[in-house]
Formats: structure tokens, sequence, C-alpha cells
């Protein structure tokens, strides 16, 4: 058995490469994707943990992360289709060029 | 058979039931106002303008108050059975019913109930199915209360998400909103980082702990705390630094070579990681740093309403889950920790104030100072004292109905005769209506701490408790970067009192029966808590069961 440090570098390098998608991307939907990302992440580190104590509770809440995660990718999604319909993009920065038109 | 159901139901009513009372009720009242929405919805259109009993309009905030009052009474009856025979647990022990609870689910419901009221005649909440609106602030109320009462991980996870949902819904729906909103997409995509960073950070205290609840995590991480404090210890030169080392090689060995800070690494990464997601998921500043910064002028795109229940009560729940967290997880490092505390309230308070000067719309100006508002609060976790936590309290309590009071008199005044969008609006004020100004200038002053208010004793109780643990350079670096804020505020005042109106407009400011009401709750408020603070600080201290 892989002893718990390396699933913590993996959940590590995930997080850092949510978090920097996070930060540096401007599309709205890659945005969302790297979000998914760092959730992953700590999903990881629940499993893992999980299974170092034995203990079933970490195992309870990476589902309910995945749970959580879908209900919150549904709502994100409607709201930037919602956005997309009315900036015809889903970057923001294309927006700004339309914003004069749109009376946003 | 019927019987058995009954006893059951009793058992559970006696148990875990009683936990969540308060919560199923607000719970099924919203059920109700969607259910009743609907079906008024379904007969109008049959025969419009003929059913004039079942005006949407009314029925609705009817229900949804009648169910605030419900919870409200179930809450009494809870607090005299706590006081009688303790706090109540339930569910494994993941829910609790303590004074801290009741006191903040008492200011969620009196939240939702003003907020209610406030929309009854808010001309941007759109009349068509508006009981969706209420239902949500009712969800919303009860996620809220749940966060509060959770004392498990997973379940503060849980009712911090559904808590997030709610929000996501009321800034967002294109129903309340003829524009699409982009600070609500904004607002979506902060939650959702911080609902992230928040997560990794559970993840990692529950790694260092092996459980979920926080009085055992707590109990996890103090022990590792009290290692790091016997290496650090070892470390010293002298007789008891000796003692120390011998102790430390005859109970943990492999500790010797160990680094004191690596011990509180984890501990810190999770503190930084969950107490930066709770800001950026819940506290207002992303919200309004828009995409494109040319327009100071305009307003989000949300109502007034909603914006006043995020930045009020969706801040004030945010808040006190943080303190909770703050005062069972890390009660023991409260030494490591304080600076980053301090550090984030004297950002939060400066970025607050001088933000807002850029601004000219009024509820931008607002939502800006929130920002502020709520940094002062962490200034009583740096302090962290028996009267800091007095202080804290009475300064939500009271922020909240002024608060309110300032975003009613906005609904009120824009809706009912001229739109008071931007600081110029708000010219000749005084001329139009008297009352108005005054009713402004008295919510204004309290938000910015002036004596006869009840801002004034927030403000001080909270200094004091810095000042009585020494804490005496914050207390000047907060006096400097208040100004800004109290500029800010003293600005509104100024326009509101002085200049005379343009001739275009002359319509008096007439106050609804709902918004009279909750100007008259919130004035009373600001001004009694000012003047005799006592039955107010007196609720305050109930909440840390004192």
């Amino acid at each position: 058995m892989l002893p718990v440090t390396h699933y913590l570098f993996l959940s590590f390098a995930l997080f850092f490469i949510g978090l920097t998608g996070v930060l540096s991307r401007r599309n709205l939907i890659v945005k969302l994707f790297s979000m998914e990302i760092i959730l992953n992440a700590a999903s990881v580190n629940f499993m893992a943990f999980a299974r170092l104590y034995g203990d079933a509770s970490g195992q309870v809440f990476s589902i309910l992360v995945v749970a959580m995660l879908a209900l919150e990718l549904l709502v994100a999604l409607v709201i930037i289709a919602a956005v997309c319909s009315r900036w015809k993009s889903a970057t923001p920065d294309d927006a700004k060029d339309l914003s004069s038109q749109l009376d946003y | 058979m019927l019987n058995h159901i009954l006893s059951a139901f009793r058992t559970y009513m006696h148990g875990d039931g009683a936990v969540l009372l308060p919560e199923m009720q607000l719970f099924l009242f919203a059920i109700g106002t969607l259910a009743m929405d609907s079906w008024a919805a379904n007969t109008s259109s049959e025969k419009p303008g003929t059913n004039l009993v079942f005006q949407q309009n009314y029925w609705n905030p009817a229900i949804a108050l009648a169910g605030t009052a419900f919870s409200a009474l179930t809450l009494w009856m809870l607090r005299a059975r706590i006081m009688q025979s303790g706090d109540l647990a339930g569910f494994h022990l993941t829910l609790v019913v303590d004074s801290y609870f009741v006191f903040f689910s008492a200011l969620f419901l009196a939240a939702t109930a003003l907020v209610i009221l406030l929309s009854v005649n808010c001309s941007t909440i759109s009349a068509v199915r508006q009981g969706r609106y209420f239902a949500l602030l009712l969800f919303a109320c009860m996620s809220m209360m749940l966060m509060v009462a959770a004392v498990d991980l997973v379940v503060i996870f849980l009712a911090m998400e559904a808590v997030a949902i709610s929000a996501y819904f009321l800034a967002a729906s294109p129903s309340l909103s003829n524009r699409t909103p982009s600070a609500a997409v904004k607002f979506l995509f902060s939650s959702a980082l911080g609902s992230a960073l928040v997560v990794y950070g559970f993840s990692l205290l529950y790694g260092l702990s092996g459980d979920t609840n926080i009085s055992q995590v707590a109990r996890a991480l103090g022990g590792r705390h009290n290692v790091a404090k016997v290496i650090a210890l070892s470390r010293q030169s002298g007789p008891q630094g000796l003692q120390m080392l011998q102790l430390l090689q005859s109970r943990l060995p492999e500790a010797v070579r160990w680094h004191a800070f690596t011990l509180e690494a984890l501990p810190i990464a999770a503190f930084m990681l969950v107490s930066v997601g709770m800001i950026l998921k819940f506290a207002v500043p992303p919200f309004q740093a828009e995409f494109n910064h040319e327009n100071a002028e305009t307003d989000f795109g949300i109502p007034s309403a909603v914006i006043l229940y995020l930045s009020g009560a969706f801040g004030i729940a945010a808040v006190a889950l943080l303190l909770r967290l703050l005062f069972t997880i890390f009660a023991d490092s409260q030494n490591i920790w304080w600076y980053i505390i301090a550090g984030m309230a004297i950002a939060g308070i400066s970025y607050g104030g001088l933000a807002s000067l850029r601004q000219t719309n009024l509820e931008r100006i607002i939502v800006y100072l929130s920002i502020a508002q709520m940094s002062y609060v962490l200034l009583g976790v740096v302090a962290a004292n028996e009267g800091a936590a007095t202080a804290m309290t009475y300064y939500l309590l009271t922020y909240l109905f002024t608060v309110t009071g300032v975003f009613g008199m906005l609904i009120t005044v824009r809706d009912r005769s001229t739109s008071a969008g931007t600081l110029n609006d708000l010219r000749g004020l005084r001329q139009r209506s008297p009352v108005t100004a005054l009713l402004l200038i008295v919510f204004v002053l309290s938000l910015a701490g002036a004596p006869p208010t009840a801002g004034f004793f927030g403000r001080y109780f909270i200094f004091h408790s810095l000042l009585e643990t020494g804490h005496r350079y914050i207390g000047w670096f907060v006096t400097v970067s208040s100004l800004p804020l109290a500029y800010s505020y003293l600005r509104i005042a100024v326009y509101a009192w002085r200049g005379t109106k343009s001739e275009t407009e002359s319509a008096a400011v007439a106050f609804g029966v709902s918004e009279a009401i909750v100007l008259g709750i919130c004035v009373f408020v600001s001004l009694a808590a000012g003047l005799y603070s006592e039955p107010f600080t007196r609720m305050a201290r109930y909440a840390f069961g004192q």
C-alpha cells in the first residue's frame, strides 16, 4: 500500500492546477472546470485519509462533495448559459465590447 | 397502526426532531409558498382580474412571514427548554441547540422577516410568480440556521452549500430582474471558489484529526499544538529547556528532530484555507468587483432587497460560522493566527472605505462599506476575551438593523417618488421629505459609529476589548484606516441634508405600511441601543451563554 504522502502530493498538485486555472483563465467554463479540479483534490484527500484511519466518514464526505459538485455545476451552467445568450460569449473580455449595445 | 406511527412521531419529536424543528417549519412554509404560488398563478390565468382575494402580492409574503413567526415561536420554546435542561444535541452529535444557535437563528429570522416586508412593494421584484422569491428567502434562512447549528464538518459543508445555492438563485434569477446581472455571475464564481477552498481546508482538518466532529478535531489539533509547544520549549537554553528535551526524548523520541513550525504548518494552512474560503464565499468583496470598472454609477442589476439580504444576513451567517470554528477548532493556536486575522480586518476596513470613495451609486457605496463593517467584527476575534465576545454579537445585532434601515430607506425613496440611485439624487431630500432625510441620517450616523446611536457602542465595545488585551497598535491602525469609511458615510448624510432639489421632481416620499413597520423597528433599535444599551448587551451576552 502506498503511504498517504503520495496521495497528499497528488492532491496538492491538483489543488494548485485548479487554483492556477481559476485565477489565470478568463473563460467562465474553464474557470468552472478548474474549480471542480480543486474539489476533486479535496475528494482525493478525504479518500486517502479515510483509508489511513479506517474511518467511513471521509468516504461519506467524498461522496457528498461529488453530489454537491454536480449540483453546483448545474446551477453554474444554467447561469452561464443565460449569460452567454446575452453576451454571445463565455469570456467576459469579449463581452466588454458588447456592453454598450446591451445596456449592461 | 396509527398509534404506532403517532408514538414513533412523538419519540422523534422528543429526540432528534426537537433539534431540527425551527428549520423544518421554515421548510414546510417554503413549500407552502411555492404550492400557493403555482395554484394562484393557475387560477388567475384562467380568469384574469377576477380573483382579487388571492392576489399573490399579499398572500405570498403573508405565508412567508407566518413561517418566520412560527419558527421564531418554536425557537423561543427551545430557548426555555435549554435554559431548564441544558443544550440539546441530535442526529449523532452533528447538530446542537445552544444559546449561540438560538441567538443567531433569531437574528436570521428577524433579517428574513424584515427583507420579506421590504420586498412586498418593491417594484424591481416582478409580481409574476414572486412566490419563488419568498420560498428562496425561507430556504436560505433555513440553511443559515442549519449552518449555525451544525458542529460536524460534513453538515457544515452541506448547510454552506445550501445557503450558497439559494444565494445564486436569489442573485441571478432572471425573473427577478430583466437585465443580466454581471455582479451575480461574479458572485457565483467567487462563491464557488470559496467553497472549493473551504472543502480543501476541511479535508486537511479531517486528515489531521481523523474525525469530523469539530470538538474532536479541536482535541486532536490541541494535542498537536501541545507537542509543538514542548518542542519549542526544548530548544530553549537553560534548565527548563533541558528538562523539556529529556521529557521529549523519553516520551516521543522521534520528535527531537522535528521543528515546531512543521507541526503547526498544516493546521495553519487549513486555517487559512477555511477562513479565506469563507470570506470569499459569503462576504461581499468580490461581488462588486465587476468586469468593466467604468460603471461607478450603475447598480448591480440585482433587486435592492436581495443585496440587503446578501450583505446583511449572509455576512452575519458567515461570521457566525467562522467564530464557531475559530473558537472551537483553532482555539489553542490563537497566538499564531491572530496576526492573520488582524491583517485581514485592517485590509478589509481600508479597502472597503477607500473603494467606496470612488462610487457614486448609493447601493455600491453601502455594499463596499459593508466589507469594512464585517471586518470590524474580526477585530473582536483578535482580542478574544469575554468582553470581545459580547462586543461582536452586539455589533452584529445592531449592524443588521441599521443596514436594513439604510436599504429600506433607499428602496422606499426610489420606488415611491424618484430614483435615488446615486448620491446626486439625494439632493434636496430634506425639502422633499424631512422625515425621510432625518431617518436616513440616523441610520448613516449609526453605521459610521457616531455617539448617540447603536453603532457607536458597537465600535466602543470592540475597541475596549482590543485595549484591554493590549492590542494598542492595532487600535491605532484601525482608527486611521476608518477615516475614509467615516467620510464616506458622512458624505451620504451631507447630501441628504444639504442642497436644493431639482425643479423636475417634487413628489413627496410616502411610506407603505410594510416599509413603515420595517423602518420603525430599525430606527427604534439603532436609537434605543445607543441611548439605553443594557437590554441589547444582555441579549448579546446570551449568545455565548454568559
